[in-house]
């Protein structure tokens, strides 16, 4: 991770500008982040509901 | 006659006509036969442009489409022929004028958050030096075979969406993927192309190899690696590392306990292992045990070396057995450790990937095996350094009753904690070994015929080239390409007849473009493939020379049709999907039944393996739905939203009970030979759930999936390591995406979590 430290009020903050790492199932493999689907593959988790028992 | 048209630039000009009739005669004459009179021209001219006329401005491509039906609506068949050439030949000169150089501007100077084509496969990444050189090669070669390679009219209906060629950049290349045996690959160890590896002594050292072997194939190969046998392959190494602790522990015994030095207790080990008969194992402790009691003592007395009782012998190996299993059981879990985290970082394809690799496991049930699976299992749920959930390996517990299944399975206790593994990981997904039409090949404990899944789902079991051969190792895809299903229920509007009658048109198209394929594919040498087929990975190819033709061997893949959007294609033939209405769902097993018909006919007349795919679909979702919003605009229900349904799911936006879901996919998991997945989304909450989570696999079991998971959010803050659901706020540490946290919460934060990540240089 790329670390980015700010001195604000003199205390150091760590994360400043790093986002959630979110994982999803994409087509029966996983993917390190969202920001690597394609712009279908986006709209369409996106559009996922969750499934009752 | 509309008074207007709209070109394919967007520009609308004044209808033309003669321009209609310009075409057709130059269709007509480029025929030699069915000589049309100039009459005749002008009727169908005429009925052409009656047939666009409207509020709407037709599109050149509409008329072109009228032209078409007219011309097989009056029995002008070769003419229309030679037209939808014509339209094909004008569609790539347009295409090769544009687009391969503002494809690689697109390539080179944009980054891949911004343009999609970067982003086409989620696991490259495109932004990097040699990510960026494999999209070059990987898109010219795409320019190639459309324009110099494929037959006019595949070449056509490949570029404008009816159907999808997958991995066609590959397509004078290589295969899709292999069903890799390590267990035959290690034995008397192996080269991969750079180095020649000895067989293998631990099962650190198997572990290793296993990754180098996905590793040496995917870089001969198209798509992805899978080991369908892990737990059976890994044993053999858990059964040399035990043995080898087991001598070492017995030896220091002696040390400790009689004194010795380290050389006596060695010279008496290896007395040891050469006259007592059996070799120490985890099952078979008791009898060496036994054996050595024996043995020993007497073998002290008549040398004349110092005493060891039968007593303190059995003592010996009381401790040795104890500390080798221990031992075995540390070294087992390290090295399920390493390979998940080998599998995740190590380079393939210079550098752009990391190997696409699956492993099967679950079914062995030796005490070596569950080590594997069991360690494997811990290994996965424990994550990447700093607790990041693993990616790779996509892991396929197999699920079987009498095995796994049922308390007092067996391995029942390692199904128990697949689950626990898999509502923290996403990781295993399950096969299901009791599906009719898996279990027709399962032969108790002969890996062989157990079928396996790649992790995107490929499924590769029966095989008409030879029926004595329905194995699942060294055997996978060749290739594969797919269907625009819901296009061709969009124009037949209704029309169920014309609606099979394009299907088969297009299944037509598909089997005709695969044996295209594989004609090249039958064209290569061993020596193509120094791995696949020259260490004989690949089924029969052992039996090969290196200058020998990989033509008849490769009669043992598949070759595979797919498609996409069985919901979109229902909606447009009936206005519900199959989740909607059991009408729908009945006409879908009709469709689906149907094209699974015409691959089984299209295996016996061949004699090849032709099968039925129920496509992956990772970047096809918005390529056909792209396509197709532009020819029809947004239908509801059909082409409105960005994707089309992957392959025969039920719409992920559509509300419905996990177990429904499931029971309306199952059935067609039986038809989708080549491969399939279902998959339900269950809520953070249900997930931590284990029995709920349980139910919904059992559930899956009993309505005959072959393959399936369920879906879970699974978010992760880099900053304090916090692995579950995070929704605008971190749970853990309370910042918001994009926020600091102080260092001074951080290091509270660290005497409860000691495992969160460090900040090298603040702290």
């Amino acid at each position: 991770m790329t670390q980015k430290t700010t001195a604000a009020n003199e205390t150091m903050m760590v994360g400043e500008g790093v986002g959630f790492a979110r994982i999803r199932r994409i087509t029966g493999y996983l993917v390190g982040t969202l920001d690597r689907f394609n712009n279908a593959k986006r709209a369409e988790e996106n559009d996922r509901v969750k499934h009752g028992l | 006659m509309p008074r207007q048209i709209r070109k394919r630039n967007g520009v609308v000009v004044q209808f033309d006509a003669s321009k209609i009739f310009g075409a057709i005669r130059k269709a007509n004459q480029a025929v030699g036969e069915e000589a049309m009179t100039p009459e005749m021209i002008d009727v169908l001219t005429k009925k052409v442009a009656a047939s666009v006329e409207g509020n709407d401005i037709p599109t050149v491509e509409q008329v072109q489409d009228r032209v078409e039906e007219q011309l097989i609506a009056f029995g002008y068949a070769k003419t229309a022929k030679a037209y939808i050439l014509y339209r094909a030949e004008h569609a790539k000169i347009r295409q090769a004028e544009s687009s391969l150089m503002d494809i690689y501007k697109e390539l080179t100077f944009r980054d891949a958050k911004d343009a999609d084509i970067k982003r086409e496969n989620a696991n490259i990444d495109a932004d990097t030096a040699m990510g960026t050189m494999l999209k070059y090669g990987s898109e010219g070669s795409k320019y190639f075979i459309n324009n110099h390679v494929l037959p006019k009219d595949i070449a056509a209906a490949h570029i404008n969406g009816d159907i999808h060629i997958h991995d066609e950049d590959f397509y004078m290349l290589t295969e899709t993927c292999c069903q890799i045996d390590l267990i035959r690959l290690f034995s008397g160890g192996f080269c991969t192309g750079h180095g020649f590896l000895r067989e293998p002594k631990d099962i650190r050292s198997y572990a290793a190899l296993a990754c180098i072997a996905i590793q040496a194939n995917q870089n001969e190969m198209h798509g992805g690696q899978s080991v369908p046998n892990f737990d059976y392959a890994m044993a053999g190494g858990v059964r040399k590392t035990f043995r080898k602790a087991y001598f070492k522990a017995l030896a220091q015994y002696f040390e400790v306990s009689h004194g010795m030095s380290r050389g006596d207790a060695r010279a008496l080990v290896s007395a040891v292992r050469e006259s007592v008969g059996s070799e120490p194992t985890l099952q078979r402790g008791e009898a060496f045990g036994q054996a050595l009691s024996e043995w020993l003592p007497a073998h002290q007395r008549e040398n004349g070396f110092e005493a060891i009782s039968a007593q303190e012998a059995l003592a010996a190996h009381a401790y040795a057995m104890r500390t080798a299993e221990a031992d075995t059981d540390d070294a087992t879990f390290q090295a399920m450790e390493a390979l998940v985290h080998n599998l995740n970082t190590m380079n393939s394809r210079a550098g752009a990937q990391v190997p696409f690799s699956s492993i099967n496991y679950g079914t062995d049930t030796s005490p070596e095996a569950r080590m594997v699976i069991r360690n494997l299992l811990l290994a996965t749920e424990d994550g990447l350094g700093d607790g990041e959930t693993p990616i790779f390996p996509v892991q396929i517990f197999k699920i079987k009753e009498g095995v796994n299944f049922n308390p007092g399975d067996p391995n029942y206790d390692l199904f128990q904690l697949a689950i626990r593994t898999s509502a923290k990981r996403l990781f295993p997904n399950f096969s299901f070994l009791d599906a009719p039409f898996n279990l027709q090949y399962y032969k108790p404990g002969d890996y062989d015929t157990e079928v396996a899944y790649m992790g995107c789902r490929t499924r590769v079991m029966g095989n008409v080239h030879d029926p004595d051969r329905q194995v699942t190792c060294g055997r996978g895809n060749l290739s594969f390409t797919s269907i625009n299903l819901p296009r061709i229920a969009i124009e037949a509007k209704g029309d169920l007849k014309k609606f099979y009658k394009t299907l088969d048109d297009r299944i037509d198209l598909v089997i005709r473009q695969l044996l295209h394929r594989f004609q090249i594919q039958c064209g290569k040498k061993v020596y193509n493939y120094p791995f696949l087929m020259g260490q004989g990975v690949w089924l029969d190819s052992d039996k090969l020379g290196p200058d020998e033709s990989v033509a008849e061997v490769l009669r043992h893949g598949t070759l595979s049709v797919g498609f996409i959007g069985l919901a979109e294609t229902l909606k447009a033939l009936t206005g519900k999907h199959h989740g909607e209405s059991a009408e729908s769902q009945k006409l879908g097993l009709q469709i689906i039944g149907h094209m699974r018909e015409r691959m089984d006919e299209e295996s016996r007349q061949t004699g090849l393996n032709f099968t039925l795919l129920a496509t992956p679909a990772e970047g096809l979702s918005g390529r056909f739905l792209r396509i197709d919003q532009k020819k029809y605009g947004k239908l509801p229900g059909i082409t409105d939203r960005d994707y089309y349904t992957n392959s025969f799911h039920i719409p992920v936006y559509y509300p419905i009970s996990a177990f429904k879901k499931i029971e309306l996919e199952a059935p067609y998991h039986a038809l989708t030979n080549a491969g399939h997945i279902s998959y339900v989304e269950l809520d953070g909450d249900v997930c931590r759930n284990l029995e709920a989570f349980e139910s919904v696999i059992r559930w899956m079991q009993k309505c005959g999936v072959g393959y399936g998971s369920v879906n879970h959010p699974v978010d992760r803050d880099p900053v304090c390591g916090y692995t579950g659901v995070i929704g605008d706020v971190c749970p853990r540490c309370g910042r918001r995406e994009g926020e600091g946290v102080s260092i001074e919460k951080l290091r509270e934060l660290r005497k409860k979590y000691p495992s969160m990540p460090r900040f090298v240089g603040l702290e």
